[in-house]
């Protein structure tokens, strides 16, 4: 049931995304920018869902199970504060430039501004980089949420599984439905299951024995269910899956069916996060009854930010880490699809809001699941596990429907400005040098489809080996394009800013995220007790005050074009 | 009124720093939720207010007259 629901939940969005291709006007203008024609609302939706990824849902409530409450303080109170400020600082403007200039990717700004050849071709390799990271967060996420959600959606009735107890099971009654899979032999002690079976069977099993249930027949119950098949859709299929449906409305619709889908799935998200939060808080009790069992608990202290669990410098120099939003070449696109500036208005006042509403509930969950689970648990099941443990399948699979929704809404913007990049910055730029000619609005628009195909080709290849730390990586990635901000940043406020300085600054990130890269997929990756983007950030600033410093200035004309002198 | 934004956003980042409730639940409020978390809950919703003042006091000249 509950992958017939995300396969209902995934049907829709098709059908949304299809609906936007029928409103695409078939030139490579529209589909990279949506003609610069989105209004105020869908710019906040698709600013916000692009931002917020699977670990919105999952990751904050399993890390406030980890980690306690200052997961929000970390997260999302920084994050409300400085990404309105880059909305604000930046965005707006870069609309401005974009819409007087023609920019249609963050590269193609880079170049006229810092009138360099070279510094896109020393940027797009760190940035597709960078994103193909970020895509490979998503990709894995989602195979291992539509694996860990589907438990007996195939019976494999054929696959047997057998494990002899320690000691014969008292007063056994093995009832309907069970008594056609489960058997149990008195002469071998050996209890037998053909079939698939969901973990959460297991009180089903224990109370089918006299009780309470011997510890030996718990102990038998633990080991069939850890070695029968879980009949779930494939991690691999579940990612392929994902994929498929993405590239699908994006290839379709370009940039209007990821605005309409990234709308569709931003609301569909946010109130799952509600409702999950609804049910399971009613069946905990009311909020009030799950608190005061949190604080008479072993584990009290994740209401609090005491014990080492977050460091007080950590906590402070976290703040960096949402800067990389003014670095994201995906959400750069979305700033040049706006109709108007004052569109930006409503995403800078709402963006700080949508974020409590989507993080509070999540880490409220997380913070009363580690009264009620083992510290055991993988963090990154909790929000499952409470969800399978306190409601019906019906939830199950429309939080399943949510959590997907946060991955793709981010996925399609970052599929859409990597065909981009590499069509509009290396194969109209130099495609004439190799004797392309000139590349016609139909040819960008196959060849950016092309480039993406490859890309989330190689993402699904890295994803099937199921690569460890994907949270560590995704980090990591953030704090480079957090540590790249004084390139965006002294391109529009500082007029002294050139090429040299610019390309010092990448240089400089692009050594130091490769030096550091070891240490930080090792985990929880601190210097002096700092979040390592403090030192990447800092020397990227210097790189690039020095550099342009200590380098001629930019041309007049090309200052005049960028910082015009006020009339009054 | 450009100063009074960019002194209430310093502030938001300066009342972020909440050590004074770094090792303590108490008080609960609304009676479900820890002091550290209602406080960064209003660090969000202060948030959104001061953007508001910046998007309406504080908004560039030049990006209206772009509009029209």
């Amino acid at each position: 049931m509950t992958f017939g629901i995300m396969v209902g939940y995934i049907a829709l969005l098709l059908f949304v995304g299809v609906f936007a291709t029928r409103l695409l006007k078939k030139s490579s203008g529209d589909y990279f920018l949506a003609s610069r024609g989105i209004g105020p609302f869908m710019l906040l939706m698709s600013i916000f869902g692009t931002t917020m990824t699977a670990f919105a849902l999952v990751g904050s409530t399993g890390r406030a199970f980890e980690k306690g409450i200052g997961v929000y303080g970390l997260m999302a109170s920084w994050s409300g504060i400085i990404h309105s400020a880059c909305f604000f600082l930046i965005g707006a403007r870069v609309w401005e430039l974009g819409k007087k200039h023609g920019y249609v990717t963050q590269l193609s700004f880079f170049r006229d501004r810092y009138r360099s050849d070279l510094l896109p071709l020393l940027l797009f390799p760190v940035i597709v980089g960078f994103v193909i990271i970020y895509i490979l967060m998503g990709v894995v996420g989602s195979g291992n949420v539509i694996e860990a959600l589907t438990p007996e959606t195939f019976a494999e009735a054929d696959v047997k599984t057998e494990v002899v107890l320690l000691a014969p099971p008292q007063g056994l009654q093995i009832k309907d439905p069970w008594k056609d899979r489960l058997s149990y032999d008195d002469a071998t002690r050996t209890l037998s299951l053909a079939g698939s079976i969901h973990p959460k069977r297991r009180g089903e099993l224990f109370g089918m024995v006299a009780k309470p249930p011997a510890p030996e027949w718990k102990k038998g119950v633990g080991q069939l269910i850890d070695r029968a098949p879980r009949g779930a859709v494939p991690y691999a299929a579940g990612m392929a899956l994902i994929c498929l449906v993405v590239l699908i409305y994006v290839f379709l619709g370009g940039m209007r069916a990821t605005a309409w889908a990234n709308t569709f799935q931003t609301l569909v998200f946010m109130v799952m996060g509600i409702v999950a939060f609804v049910v399971i808080k009613d069946k905990l009790g009311g909020a009030e009854a799950a608190t005061e069992k949190l604080l008479a608990s072993d584990a009290a202290e994740r209401a609090t930010r005491g014990g080492g669990q977050i460091h007080q410098l950590q906590f402070l120099t976290y703040c960096f880490i949402p800067l990389s939003v003014g670095m994201f070449p995906h959400l750069f696109q979305h700033w040049l699809t706006a109709k108007r500036a004052s569109n930006f208005k409503l995403t800078v006042v709402a963006h700080p809001l949508c974020i409590a509403i989507t993080w509070v509930p999540c880490i409220l969950l997380g913070m009363w699941a580690a009264a009620e689970l083992p510290g055991s648990v993988n963090p990154n099941a909790v929000l499952g596990i409470m969800v399978a443990k306190h409601s019906t399948e019906l939830l199950s699979g429309l939080i399943g429907a949510g959590i997907l929704a946060a991955i793709m809404s981010s996925m399609d913007s970052q599929f859409l400005c990597l065909g981009s990049l590499f069509t509009n910055d290396i194969v109209v730029r130099y495609g004439r040098h190799l004797g392309l000619g000139e590349v016609t609005d139909r040819a960008k628009i196959v060849l950016g489809r092309i480039f993406v195909f490859l890309a989330v080709t190689v993402t699904l290849l890295i994803g099937l080996s199921r690569p460890g730390g994907v949270f560590p990586m995704g980090v990591w990635c953030f704090t480079g394009f957090a540590s790249l901000f004084p390139v965006v940043f002294a391109a529009i406020y500082w007029k002294r800013a050139n090429k040299w300085g610019a390309m010092a600054s990448v240089v400089t990130v692009g050594a130091l995220w490769l030096w550091f890269l070891d240490d930080a997929l090792t985990g929880e990756f601190l210097i002096a007790g700092m979040m390592p983007v403090t030192i990447l950030l800092g020397a990227s600033s210097v790189a690039m005050v020095v550099g342009s410093l200590v380098t001629p200035p930019p041309p007049q004309d090309l200052q005049d074009k960028f910082f015009p002198k006020k009339t009054s | 009124m450009n100063k009074l934004v960019v002194g209430l956003i310093l502030a938001l980042c300066v009342l972020h720093h909440d050590f004074w409730w770094w090792d303590t639940a108490e008080p609960v409020m609304f009676g479900f939720m820890p002091i550290g978390l209602a406080w960064h809950t209003g660090i969000s919703v202060a948030a959104a207010f001061s953007w508001w003042l910046a998007v309406k006091y504080c908004w560039p000249e030049r990006l209206t007259e772009g509009d029209s």
